[in-house]
């Protein structure tokens, strides 16, 4: 074989290599790129943003839970939350402990099991909307009553101890449901109902104390 | 009609006149002048080869005034009824329920009713009666099953023509109220209908009271079977609520049928779902002057066993039609309850009293709640949640026939004694 055609043989093997070679890089780099992405997208997810910081005090909250003794319909326990600036998040704690149930023995649980919190937005108008899991409806046992307690539960634990929040307009899997177990009307935002509770409203109490 | 009339070409005027009253009618307006009163009509008089051509309403609210002959026009209709024509009033409305279609017939007076299925997606409903002045002449309703129903009597005999599907496999008439009332339920192939059992009087045949009350204000009643279809309502190895409440409904038409005499009728007679808006909707379209809304308790507590007397709690939506809906002139559906609420009130109360007195070892307390099926609902309406399925003492004895035939009657107690007293008189 000639030389020049040798050496040009080698040439363009080595051109070969270095375009390979770039071509797999880009490849490569493209790769990770991609893979950044997806990171990206899943970071939410696996660090949510802390409902509170650490330096938020602790406030006390009452949280309802329907009474194992069945009057009334509710009680209250006792608990603590942080009173985190933004109203939305101190709203999710007092979820969050919903969710979590009862310390006491009297009381029952008032979410359904798996029952989880997609979504939360206060209006301007002081409506809170929360988007629950289609498990809130689906793992419901039923009953008018039952609903009911489930329903002000909720209703009750964020107007009683949030006053920003006027009304509670509850969303099932992001739409808005005739009823949660085929009683208790979901389409109109709900107001705090006390009479269902051992606990008085805070002006009768303020009033009393005067 | 023999009246005196000038018409005035240069005018462009019509005057008509009877002993001294004048009706003056103008050419292109709608404005006619009674005695100098002024009518405003629908749309204006014109003038076409020497005729006057005028709106219908010019003979109910213009020419009526001139002469004693009585005019009678429903608008929507193409009826005219000129003279003392003695044509009772005819109700149709039509609702889809679940898989089924209802259309529901509602006289003044008693009539019959024959079905005839000219072909598979006509079918020819036949009245004994005419002239009938019917309400509407034509219901556009679009669903699975039914398309329109036409309201044609152009052969001097009363009939109402159904624009149906092939789906439909058969129409079921189920007259009510001494044959005022008829339900013509169509039904699709293949549907599980599950009638009433036999033993069961149909509700023709259960006109024996044998005490009807001296002032009975309650005629029609409305009974809700909870749940149903898909919807199974509670649920439990004891038993299924959607079950129980139409068997507790069942047994109530029966014994309100035979005991008061009353008009009953059932939001389901079988197993099938029905949104709450339905269920109410059954109750207004037949002026029902009593809604009771059957459902069975569930508690996490096994050893619960609270029995709950449901009306609509008070002020619900009130604030809402304020802000959103301050000067809408009808009430927005929600606030339906309102109209009744005393009566509601009273009916829960009488209800709770006879309980208390008649079945021992349970309790029985009056709740308000925001619910659904009672929102739109425009007569005294409650909602009756027996006992707590989770609880295996209750759920046994609320499948026990003994206890459901003393349940029933209780019932049957407060509604006769609601149907007695001046909250009932209200409706
Ligand atoms: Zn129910």
């Amino acid at each position: 074989m000639p030389r020049h055609i040798k050496i040009g043989l080698i040439a363009m093997g080595i051109g070969l290599a270095v375009a390979m070679g770039f071509f797999v890089n880009i490849v490569g780099r493209v790769q990770s790129m991609m893979k950044n992405d997806r990171e990206i997208e899943e970071n939410p997810f696996k660090a949510p943003q802390p409902l509170y910081a650490p330096t938020d005090p602790p406030v006390a909250v009452k949280l309802f839970f329907p009474a194992a003794s069945g009057e009334p319909l509710l009680t209250a326990e006792d608990e603590k939350i942080f009173k985190s600036g933004e109203l939305a998040n101190r709203a999710k704690q007092i979820l969050q402990k919903l969710q979590e149930g009862p310390h006491s023995e009297s009381m029952f649980p008032s979410l359904p099991k798996d029952t989880k919190v997609q979504d939360l937005f206060i209006s301007e108008q002081g409506i809170a909307f929360i988007n629950f899991s289609n498990t809130v409806a689906l793992n419901h046992p039923g009953g008018v009553l039952n609903e009911l307690a489930t329903v002000y539960s909720i209703v009750d634990s964020l107007t009683y101890n949030l006053p920003e929040i006027k009304e509670v307009k509850i969303l099932i899997g992001g739409v808005e449901k005739e009823t949660l177990a085929g009683h208790c009307l979901l389409l109109l935002p709900l107001s705090m109902d006390l009479s269902l509770t051992n606990v008085v409203p805070r002006e009768e109490k303020t009033a009393s104390l005067r | 009609m023999g009246l005196p009339y000038t018409d005035s070409v240069a005018l462009e005027t019509l005057t008509i006149r009877s002993g001294s009253n004048q009706l003056v009618v103008t050419k292109n307006s709608a404005l006619i002048s009674y005695n100098g009163q002024i009518i405003l009509l629908p749309s204006p008089i014109v003038r076409e080869d020497n005729r006057w051509l005028a709106p219908v309403e010019f003979l109910t609210t213009g020419l009526s005034r001139m002469t004693p002959i009585e005019f009678r026009y429903r608008s929507g209709t193409s009826r005219l009824f000129v003279g003392n024509i003695e044509a009772p009033e005819l109700e149709m409305n039509a609702q889809t329920l679940g898989p089924i279609t209802r259309l529901t017939l509602r006289s003044a007076i008693p009539i019959n009713v024959g079905v005839k299925r000219e072909d598979p997606t006509k079918a020819i409903l036949s009245l004994n009666v005419s002239p009938l002045d019917p309400a509407r002449e034509r219901i556009d309703h679009r669903d699975r099953l039914l398309h329109s129903v036409v309201f044609d009597d152009s052969d001097g005999d009363s009939k109402i023509v159904l624009d149906i599907t092939r789906e439909v496999s058969d129409l079921r008439i189920t007259p009510a109220d001494n044959n005022r009332i008829f339900f013509v339920d169509l039904l699709r192939k293949g549907e599980p209908v599950t009638a009433a059992p036999a033993t069961e009087a149909p509700a023709t045949t259960a006109a024996k009271p044998d005490s009807v009350a001296p002032d009975r204000r309650v005629r029609v009643v409305v009974i809700d079977p909870g749940h149903g279809g898909m919807d199974s309502g509670a649920k439990t190895s004891a038993g299924i609520e959607k079950d129980l409440t139409l068997a507790l409904a069942r047994r109530l038409r029966t014994v309100l049928q035979m005991r008061l005499g009353t008009t009953v009728l059932l939001t389901r007679d079988a197993d099938i779902a029905l949104d709450n808006e339905a269920r109410s909707a059954v109750a207004n379209n037949n002026q029902a002057n009593l809604f009771i809304s059957l459902h069975i308790g569930y508690s996490g507590n096994k050893m619960e066993s609270t029995s709950s007397i449901f009306i609509m709690k008070e002020g619900f939506g009130e604030t809402v039609s304020q802000t959103s809906a301050g000067n809408q002139l009808f009430l927005p559906w929600y606030l339906g309850y309102r109209t009744h609420r005393q009566g509601s009130a009273a009916a829960a109360t009488m209800l709770q009293e006879e309980l208390i007195k008649q079945i021992s070892g349970w309790k029985f307390a009056i709740r308000t709640a925001p619910l659904a099926v009672l929102g739109s609902a425009t007569m005294p309406s409650l909602l009756f949640e027996i006992g707590n399925l989770n609880n295996n003492v209750n759920a046994q004895t609320l499948a026990d026939n003994g206890f459901q035939a003393r349940l029933v009657n209780t019932m049957v107690d407060a509604i006769q004694r609601f149907s007695e007293s001046p909250q009932a008189a209200a409706n």
